[in-house]
């Protein structure tokens, strides 16, 4: 059995990968990379040339292409000791203009032109050779003059000399498996950065806890690290589930238009609404009303050097830190919602259902059959719209609040999620049971002298619930999902829509996470199901496959 | 006594020996032949079929819905700005809409005008017309390749081990994004949309119709047929295609009312075509769901949309119903 599941796993986890892939091949080769900077502010403030290396620059970070400058490449022969500082220098500067070539029935500029000077065109020379050789492709801009007699340049007008490469579909592919669990370490800062020295410490006090009158702190074991990204490793504190570490980190993909910057797997996570502030003592001993959570700080080299308000809290880099906030996270709402309209749909239609096969061809099985046939065929939009509408009229509020919370709220989504599957498992129930009403052992159970009742709940549904059974895991896990068309209505803040709308901003880093989390929910839940079906029902084994 | 009197003396008839009597050779041939009533397979489904009176009502309203929606816009050429610069034309409860276009034939307006001036009303039959010609190409095109290659898929279990990875994979792809990719490389017009909807959309009937064909292959009399050497074709043809019928019906009574549905979810999320349907208009008279006046643009859209996938519903389920044969009798 274990060594069945495992190899299903293992199978699994394969598919996933493909899945990964061949999305991966969707939204980075076959759509149109510029679409990324559609809704980025940054782009449109920039012009010119500026523009045209900011784009590479993005697709460098967002794993599009390989981007090099000439600058870079200069720098990089100094550090490999290739060349002199000064034979840098000397060579750094191109000149404004390259003549015009005709490269693959397009106007381009030659990388070279005989305006360098010595120095600069050797050094472009050996970077074009270098980087050619390598399958790069070299793009020189011309200075863009606003004015030729003057030789004003536009703004950002700057002539440039860059080479880069499409990353391949597999080598993204391996990088990004690669990098979505880090195990965090004290080798994370850079080297040449002097922060002291790089270690562990672990505390049974820990000092974000300090009472600011007594200077102490409580009882609260916690790990520190220097020299690592995170500077808790490991803390406690009141919050479920007690006990946070960030010594294993998870990335999804990083968003680039909808939460600029940040991981998937985070914009799912943390909590929203309104800041929940308290009295906080800083590193600096400086106290504060703020909702800063001094837990979640992460180092960012030279950080205290850009903010007084920075500098006056912290005493290190380690000065990025999250807000905490009063409501729950995306996936908190989706699952809160899902789960409890799940288990509302379990609880209304398995009773429904066993009453619709008893009352067969009667009034009570014409109307199921009929609110059967309106939830399948009516567009889910139309029938969540009406459910909307009705609760309106009700008095119930129809739209989510974050802020305000309330348990009224929540009546309206859990409604209008619990009914289509109420119908939907009603449906297969009423089907199950009618196919094992005339099974022998039921005739037989009949004959024995048992009650109609105790045929239905004792034997019939028993059979009957095997395949509704296999369902369960997947419902449940389904929740973490949420529902897009649900979410929307009511406006629901949770994890729905975040596909969708990665989808309208074209934000690839975070489709190819949401893909990864959904894959991996499907195939966790197919497997579920099967031990789940397996445990209910002792006629079916994984073992393998010798007939018993 | 009586019974003696009762009793008719032949020679009074006036027939001759011969008409009589004559001698009845036996006959192999019609020994052999069994009597049973004709039966024509599609005769029978169309009997049943009308048989339930409902199914005559629906069937009716089937076809009303289909004569607004293909025929009646050819007459009003609709275009949805032609009333645009109307001074006061614009989102009119039906009241009003007949008392501004007074001169014009009161059919237009009877439910109002939308965002732009139009007639709420044509717009609802144009977009069923776009709404429903996506739904039948797309559902042709579904069921076709869907059938074919399930077929294949159940008999061959080299094909099985393939298109089973096949499937678990193209299922974990999120189909919006699939959509939206392809939408986006076409371009958004109503062929880009048949494409990326069934691009991936006749796996699932294909794994249907594979577990139906798998499950009919191995029955007693398929194996007997087998062993009495009958071609595979054969089997599948004559043996199996029989069983298919009302399987096949019963999906395409699901799948033509749910691309209805999927294309207006795919506009509620921002996945519009250019031409105007069903789901494009239920999107755009959106925020006038609950205007006191306006509602009506919402509310007829979303309203014809059910009634068309519902009436589609009902008729496919009683007509799968009619085509197994098991109801024949």
């Amino acid at each position: 059995m274990t060594k069945y599941l495992l190899r299903r796993l293992l199978h699994g986890l394969i598919s996933v990968i493909i899945v990964v892939g061949v999305v991966m091949m969707l939204v980075y080769s076959l759509t149109d990379r510029e679409k990324i900077f559609g809704s980025d502010p940054m782009f449109s403030k920039k012009t010119s040339n500026i523009r045209e290396t900011y784009k590479y620059e993005q697709w460098e970070l967002y794993g599009y292409i390989d981007y090099v400058t000439y600058n870079e490449y200069l720098l990089q022969l100094v550090r490999n000791g290739d060349i002199t500082e000064t034979q840098r220098s000397a060579a750094v500067e191109i000149a404004p203009t390259a003549p015009k070539t005709t490269a693959g029935g397009k106007q381009v500029v030659s990388p070279f032109s005989e305006d360098d000077s010595a120095a600069a065109s050797e050094m472009i020379h050996r970077f074009v050779e270098h980087y050619t050789a390598k399958g790069y492709t070299v793009v020189r801009l011309n200075a863009d003059y606003y004015s030729k007699r003057t030789k004003k340049l536009n703004n950002g007008g700057k002539q440039v000399l860059f080479t880069y490469k499409d990353v391949p579909l597999i080598f993204r592919l391996f990088s990004y498996f690669g990098h979505i669990f880090t195990v965090d370490n004290i080798h994370y800062v850079s080297e040449e950065t002097d922060i002291g020295e790089r270690k562990l410490t672990f505390t049974l006090h820990d000092p974000a806890y300090t009472d600011p009158d007594t200077g102490k702190s409580p009882f609260s074991p916690a790990i520190i690290g220097n020299g690592t990204r995170h500077r808790y490793l490991l803390y406690t504190d009141n919050r479920f589930p007690f006990i946070h570490q960030h010594l294993l980190n998870i990335s999804m993909g990083t968003s680039f238009s909808v939460n600029k910057g940040v991981d998937v797997f985070d914009t799912m996570t943390l909590t929203q609404g309104k800041y929940v502030k308290s009295l906080i003592t800083y590193p600096t001993g400086l106290t504060e009303l703020s909702a800063d959570d001094l837990h979640s700080a992460v180092y960012i080299e030279g950080s205290r050097e850009l903010s007084e308000t920075i500098s006056s809290r912290f005493d290190s880099d380690y000065s990025n830190v999250s807000t905490i906030k009063a409501s729950k996270s995306k996936i908190g709402f989706s699952f809160v919602i899902g789960i409890i309209s799940v288990a509302l749909a379990y609880l209304l239609a398995v009773p429904l259902g066993i009453l619709m096969a008893r009352q067969k061809d009667k009034l009570i099985d014409k109307i199921g059959t009929l609110y059967i046939i309106f939830i399948i065929a009516v567009p889910s939009l139309a029938y969540i719209f009406m459910f909307q509408a009705i609760g309106r009229s009700l008095g119930l509020p129809s739209i989510m609040n974050v802020n305000a919370e309330s348990w009224k709220m929540y009546i309206l989504p859990i409604v209008s999620l619990a009914l289509p599957s109420v119908a939907e498992l009603m449906k297969w129930l009423r089907r199950y049971m009618i196919d094992q009403m005339n099974s022998d052992y039921v005739r037989f159970a009949r004959s024995g002298g048992l009650s109609e009742g105790e045929i239905f709940t004792k034997h019939i549904f028993k059979n009957a619930a095997i395949p509704i059974v296999h369902g369960i895991p997947a419902s449940i896990l389904g929740a973490l999902i949420g529902a897009i068309i649900t979410e929307r209505v009511y406006l629901v803040p949770g994890a729905g829509n975040l596909l969708t709308n990665a989808i309208n901003a074209n934000d690839n880093g975070v489709i190819v996470g949401l893909t990864l989390f959904y894959a991996l929910l499907s195939i966790i839940s197919m497997i579920l199901g099967d031990i789940l079906m397996a445990a209910v029902d002792p006629r079916i084994s994984f073992s393998s496959g010798k007939a018993r | 006594m009586n019974e003696q009197a009762n009793l008719i003396d032949i020679s009074d008839l006036g027939l001759s020996e011969e008409e009589l009597f004559s001698h009845v050779a036996s006959d192999t041939l019609a020994a052999e032949k069994i009597t049973a009533p004709r039966y024509s397979y599609w005769h029978s489904v169309f009997r049943v079929f009308f048989r339930k009176k409902i199914n005559i009502v629906i069937l009716a309203l089937l076809a009303l819905i289909i004569l607004f929606a293909f025929i009646y816009p050819m007459f009003t050429n609709y275009d949805r700005f032609a009333h645009v610069l109307t001074e006061g034309g614009k989102h009119l409860s039906p009241e009003k809409a007949l008392e501004l276009h007074a001169g014009d034939n009161p059919i237009h307006w009877i439910l109002g005008s939308g965002g732009a001036g139009e007639s709420t009303f044509d717009a609802i039959w144009v977009g069923s017309r776009i709404s429903l010609s996506l739904a039948f190409v797309c559902a042709l095109i579904n069921m076709v390749i869907g059938t074919v290659l399930g077929a294949v898929w159940g008999f061959s279990k080299k094909f099985d081990i393939v298109m089973q990875e096949v499937y678990n994979i193209i299922g974990n792809v999120p189909y919006i994004l699939l959509i939206s990719v392809i939408v986006m490389i076409l371009s958004a017009s109503f062929w880009s949309l048949v494409f990326a909807l069934t691009i991936t959309g006749w796996l699932a009937i294909a794994y249907f119709i594979r577990t139906q064909v798998i499950i009919i292959r191995d029955r007693e009399y398929n194996l007997a047929s087998r062993c009495l050497g009958t071609s595979t074709l054969r089997i599948a043809m004559k043996n199996i295609m029989p069983f298919m019928v009302s399987i096949i019906v019963t999906i395409a009574a699901t799948e033509i009312p749910s691309y209805i549905s999927y294309e207006v979810f795919l506009s509620y999320i921002g996945l519009t075509m250019s031409d105007i349907s069903l789901g494009k208009l239920i999107g755009t008279a959106q925020p006038s769901m609950f205007t006191p006046g306006m509602q009506l643009e919402f509310w007829a859209p979303v309203a014809i949309a059910s009634i068309i996938t519902i009436v589609l519903y009902v008729v496919g389920q009683n007509l799968g119903d009619a085509s197994d044969p098991r109801t024949h009798m």
